[in-house]
């Protein structure tokens, strides 16, 4: 009863319609190839090794009720198997923590932490991931007010602040840091690479290494400006990884690939001890994740732990 | 051909990170600013009803008048002690601040009215879901709360406020200070108060040479998007407190307020000075706070 007969037409209608699929299936491979097919993949340095040491991550909710009161947020906080008390510590703070932290994600920070740490390749570094926060509705079905935007894209030492008199305070209640800040280093992706330069360039009595991933140095709060004001403002102490594609976004808030380059140049141009990775990546943690060991080595290069 | 369908949004790369809402979301190609009234000293506060027809105050003369969604514009109150910060109530009464007399008022379709507070000075104002109503004072610089029990407290100090409005489900305030780029906002704890004051809506656009935004009325729309009066044009803001783009306002005079109307609530209407303009747009506001969401019962 289910079995209808079908007129000719529509015998034709379903080879036009399965020539047609065929042809855009074709035509998104082939033009979506650079950006979705990355070519990134992870290596050794992102799995884990059964002679490496292997630190330590604890999870935590961050209640801030000095420079960002009311938020609250999901934060981690890795320690290598290789700390030791005695001896001050680097400090890595990673934006959008979670994605981070993932022992199956993009980046795998706390394996490649391990496995560089073990090598020697980067100096015994605590890594402390912190989600953006959020402020909770007062009661059920209140939406929360997201605080991502606010605190990563804004162009103030607010969330420098933040760092330093919530998140710093406690860590070295808990820890031995160096409180050089050339030991301290800052990274993030797209609103949270933005993010971590902004930290660096407020503070870089505090902060003087940063890595951004697909960084938003467009009009999404008024970032866009960042390589103007390089160009013209006396050269900071600041180490900079940059990381880009030719596939990032191009939307209303600008191009993610032209503002990357504008701020490579705008680095180069005065003379920053940086570097600029461009290629054919997407907005997407995939490029800057399958790279981070490399980017770690350089970003380290100079800084090894003492021995006691 | 369901599995190529599948197929193919799968090459598509997902979003990693937050949705943007620029200007194409909201614009119609083609429907541009409609005058719908004009002649009028200075006009702000346009509020909807529940059949989308659109209420507004002639501040220097004292009048209210009222819109329909075909466009017949008629006298709706005179001797208003120059009212302000006009809104609907759940009740389906007009609220309005009547600035010369100090007072905050319920008018009645019949346009007369009952005080409901007096001895306030109120600029602006918002009706909540439960009755209560959020002002601005500005002459005061404070925000003023009064509760469903008719009692009022100050909830806000130390900021120059002006226009006000709420997040749809009630739970979060936002205040403009013209002479500001940004926008506060508050989360609304469960007894009125407000707390964790935030300059979330950040940077307003400002025109060439001016540090003044003007920013002035505000509304807010079904997805979430915020609209807010300015001297630079009625700039829209996404609900992570991201400008997403600025709509070129009617006349090069002061654009004062907006709101929502029409039998869709998908026409905006906005006061600029001496004339109203309405214009058709995709998304959909709410006429007020604890109106249904169901459209079905509005779009005869």
């Amino acid at each position: 009863m289910y079995k209808t007969s079908r007129p000719c037409h529509s015998r034709t209608s379903y080879w036009v319609l399965w020539v047609v699929t065929c042809c855009v299936l074709l035509f998104t491979i082939s033009y979506t190839t650079p950006a979705q097919a990355e070519e990134y993949h992870l290596g050794p340095d992102s799995m884990r090794h059964n002679d490496v040491p292997k630190g330590t991550v604890t999870r935590g909710i961050w209640r801030s009720q000095k420079i960002f009161p009311g938020t609250e947020r999901d934060y981690w906080i890795y320690v290598p198997a290789q700390y030791q008390d005695s001896i001050p510590a680097c400090l890595m703070i990673f934006q959008d923590g979670s994605s981070y932290v993932r022992e199956d994600g993009d980046v795998r920070a706390p394996t490649v932490f391990d496995n560089l740490i073990h090598q020697g390749a980067m100096p015994v570094t605590i890594g402390v991931f912190l989600n953006p926060g959020v402020i909770p509705g007062s009661a059920p079905g209140k939406q929360p007010r997201k605080n991502r935007s606010f605190e990563y894209d804004t162009l103030s030492d607010q969330y420098a602040r933040f760092l330093i008199e919530e998140v710093l305070v406690k860590l070295n209640k808990m820890y031995t840091l160096s409180d050089s800040p050339d030991h301290r280093a800052i990274c993030g992706a797209s609103s949270g690479g933005i993010c971590a330069w902004t930290v660096a360039w407020e503070r870089p009595d505090q902060f003087q290494k940063v890595v951004s991933h697909v960084g938003s140095f467009t009009n999404i709060r008024g970032g866009h400006v960042y390589p103007a004001l390089i160009r013209k403002t006396e050269r900071k102490p600041l180490r900079v990884f940059l990381q880009d594609g030719k596939n990032d976004l191009d939307n209303l808030h600008g191009s993610w690939p032209l503002a990357n380059q504008q701020m490579a140049a705008a680095l180069s141009f005065m003379k920053y001890d940086y570097r600029f990775v461009f290629g054919n990546g997407g907005h997407n943690y995939i490029h800057g994740g399958a790279i981070f060991p490399e980017t770690l080595r350089w970003l380290w290069r100079d800084v090894r732990t003492p021995s006691k | 051909m369901r599995t190529l369908i599948g197929v193919t949004v799968l090459l598509f790369a997902q979003p990693v990170f937050a949705q943007d809402m620029p200007l194409t979301q909201v614009l119609i190609e083609k429907e541009p600013w409609q005058l719908v009234g004009e002649g009028f000293r200075f006009v702000e506060s346009p509020a909807s009803d529940k059949e989308g027809n659109i209420y507004f105050s002639d501040v220097p003369d004292s009048k209210i008048y009222k819109i329909t969604p075909q466009g017949s514009l008629s006298l709706f109150a005179r001797e208003t002690g120059e009212t302000t910060g006009l809104m609907f109530g759940k009740d389906g009464k007009l609220y309005g601040c009547r600035h010369k007399e100090r007072s905050i008022v319920a008018y009645n379709l019949d346009a007369t009215f009952q005080v409901v507070a007096d001895n306030v000075t109120a600029h602006d104002l918002v009706v909540t879901s439960d009755g209560g109503i959020y002002f601005s004072d500005p002459s005061h610089k404070r925000i003023g709360y009064l509760s469903p029990q008719r009692s009022v407290a100050v909830v806000a100090k130390n900021l120059h406020p002006n226009g006000i409005t709420l997040w749809h489900d009630g739970g979060t305030l936002v205040v403009t200070e013209r002479d500001h780029p940004y926008l506060w906002t508050f989360r609304v704890e469960k007894d009125g108060r407000l707390s964790y004051r935030e300059k979330y809506y950040l940077p307003l656009t400002l025109t060439s040479g001016s540090h003044l935004p003007g920013s002035d009325g505000m509304t807010m729309d079904r997805d979430g998007r915020l609209y807010v009066t300015s001297t630079a044009g009625l700039q829209m803001f996404d609900p992570t407190g991201r400008q997403g783009g600025v709509i070129v306002k009617p006349q090069q005079k002061h654009l004062s307020d907006i709101a929502f109307g029409g039998p869709q609530f998908n026409m905006m209407y906005v006061t600029c000075s001496d004339k109203v303009y309405r214009r058709k747009v995709k998304p959909q506001g709410i006429p007020f706070y604890g109106f249904s969401h169901d459209l079905s019962t509005n779009s005869k």
